[in-house]
């Protein structure tokens, strides 16, 4: 596993929504530049509405900017669509198991879209399995296990493909806080081992603050508020840092304390 | 397989065999003639004379019908599904498809073909195929948007995003359409079998009519019913079996 080569550049991105009710134009995000290094972990946080699952639709490359770019090594998400089977996984707020598929089965399928040999993606999926303790459920169907058991399920879909971008919208914010942490945890581990490019969509602070290396605060059509290295503030001055960030979304402007 | 049944179900069985019974008896004092209602012993002697091969002829027929009927219809869902024009030209034809009687399939069967075992085919496909094109369109249609979100993240090919989703997720609802078209398909096949047929059970039906044998009637109808029970029992054992992640 090399992990990511490639950065990630965001150019300029705009994405306009038209309704089709009304006909009225929504700009879910307005002129956003980025670079995302490559292993970077990075946690992107805004309030509901803010853009931040559109950003994770183009980052996927379901949807097409309206203006604007997404790079990753020369080729876009959206319409070199092809180029990244294998290359960028997805973790969602909800497992998104396929629940007619057993718990192997589900870490599977994506070894199978990229056309894996069968004894590999055997022998990979259950190593997964295993490294995120559910090799006894290996056989179990998803209504068989918890939530959480589910998300790690559903983590471990995500890395069996070795991607070199992992995308994670809110997925840890429907699991209760203790199983939340540990995913969390487990998360930030994987992503690092790996040196995987990992952007981590929350609209929970704290959760920014457990994952990020860099946290990107977002706020209306995915304005640039602010956007702080974790690295250079000292854990002592985290509560610091939070309340910052935190008076940067609740006044919807960038902060000048963020600046280090 | 009595024995599974449930206990009402057989008491409402034996009722109706013993008023049946009675009426045969009561039959000719009623002024009703007595071939009219033939007692069960009747019945039973023409039970006795049901000949295998023309049951295996309809069984035969039916099944064909329906798995090139589900081939069709799904084949013509996945192009509806996928293409929102072509959907726009082929939804008003299966709706009038739909809507056009069975009877006037055969006539359209016995005036435009020649071969007996294409027009009853043709007749049960034109039947049933719409049934599975309908069902299979709205249950692809249901398909969580979610479970087609996360997919498509792994980046399939089309073949693999159906392969791999969209017929298992469909499943659950394409058995319940074999189901409703199986029950469909046996009603249809006995009317395409009287005109012109020469085996099968809707033959013997008319062969029956034409004997003015009510025992024999009753007798076929029986088999019909009994073979419509059996294949539904094999589809919910089938069900049973692929959606047992549903249990």
């Amino acid at each position: 596993m090399t992990g990511a080569s490639a950065p990630i550049e965001i150019a300029q991105l705009r994405k306009v929504f038209r309704q089709t009710t009304s006909g009225q134009s929504i700009t879910a995000i307005d002129q956003l530049s980025l670079r995302i290094e490559p292993g970077e972990l990075i946690a992107i946080v805004g309030k509901t509405g803010c853009g931040k699952s559109t950003l994770f639709d183009l980052l996927i490359g379901l949807e097409h900017p309206t203006a604007g770019s997404i790079t990753i090594g020369g080729k876009t998400p959206y319409d070199d669509f092809n180029a990244f089977r294998g290359k960028i996984a997805t973790i969602f707020q909800q497992d998104r198991l396929f629940p007619w598929r057993s718990a192997l089965d589900n870490v599977k399928l994506p070894l199978e879209l990229i056309g894996i040999a069968e004894d590999v993606q055997q022998e990979r999926a259950l190593t997964w399995l295993k490294r995120l303790g559910l090799e006894k459920f290996a056989n179990a169907y998803p209504r068989e296990l918890s939530g959480g058991m589910r998300q790690r399920v559903a983590i471990a879909r995500a890395f069996a493909v070795q991607p070199e971008i992992l995308l994670a919208d809110e997925s840890f914010s429907a699991l209760d806080e203790v199983t939340a942490n540990e995913l969390r945890k487990t998360f930030v581990e994987l992503a690092r081992e790996f040196k995987s490019t990992a952007i981590l969509i929350t609209h929970q602070l704290e959760e920014a603050m457990a994952v990020g290396d860099r946290i990107v605060v977002f706020g209306k059509s995915a304005a640039l508020l602010a956007d702080v290295r974790t690295s250079d503030w000292d854990r002592a001055d985290y509560p610091l840092l939070r309340e910052a960030i935190q008076n940067t979304l609740q006044a919807n402007a960038p902060d000048a304390r963020l600046k280090r | 397989m009595i024995s599974s049944l449930p206990r009402e179900t057989i008491i409402s069985i034996v009722l109706f065999a013993a008023v049946w019974q009675v009426m045969s008896y009561l039959a000719p004092s009623l002024g009703i003639p007595a071939f009219a209602i033939p007692g069960l012993g009747r019945i039973a002697e023409s039970l006795t004379k049901i000949t295998l091969l023309d049951v295996a002829v309809t069984l035969g027929r039916v099944l064909l019908s329906l798995v090139v009927s589900f081939v069709i219809g799904l084949l013509v869902a996945v192009l509806m599904y996928l293409s929102e024009s072509v959907e726009k030209y082929l939804r008003p034809m299966v709706r009038i498809l739909m809507a056009v009687p069975v009877v006037s399939w055969i006539l359209f069967a016995v005036l435009w073909f020649k071969g007996v075992e294409f027009r009853i085919v043709f007749v049960l496909v034109v039947v049933c195929a719409p049934v599975f094109t309908v069902d299979a369109l709205d249950n692809m249609r249901e398909v969580s948007r979610d479970l087609k979100q996360m997919i498509r993240s792994f980046r399939p090919t089309p073949f693999q995003f159906f392969h791999k989703l969209m017929l298992p997720a469909i499943t659950p609802g394409i058995i319940t359409s074999w189901k409703i078209t199986l029950s469909l398909a046996i009603r249809v096949v006995t009317i395409a079998e009287l005109v012109g047929a020469v085996t099968g059970i809707g033959h013997q039906l008319s062969v029956a009519q034409e004997l003015f044998s009510v025992a024999d009637v009753f007798a076929w109808t029986l088999v019909l019913v009994v073979l419509l029970f059996f294949l539904e029992a094999l589809l919910v054992r089938l069900e049973t079996h692929v959606l047992r992640w549903r249990a």
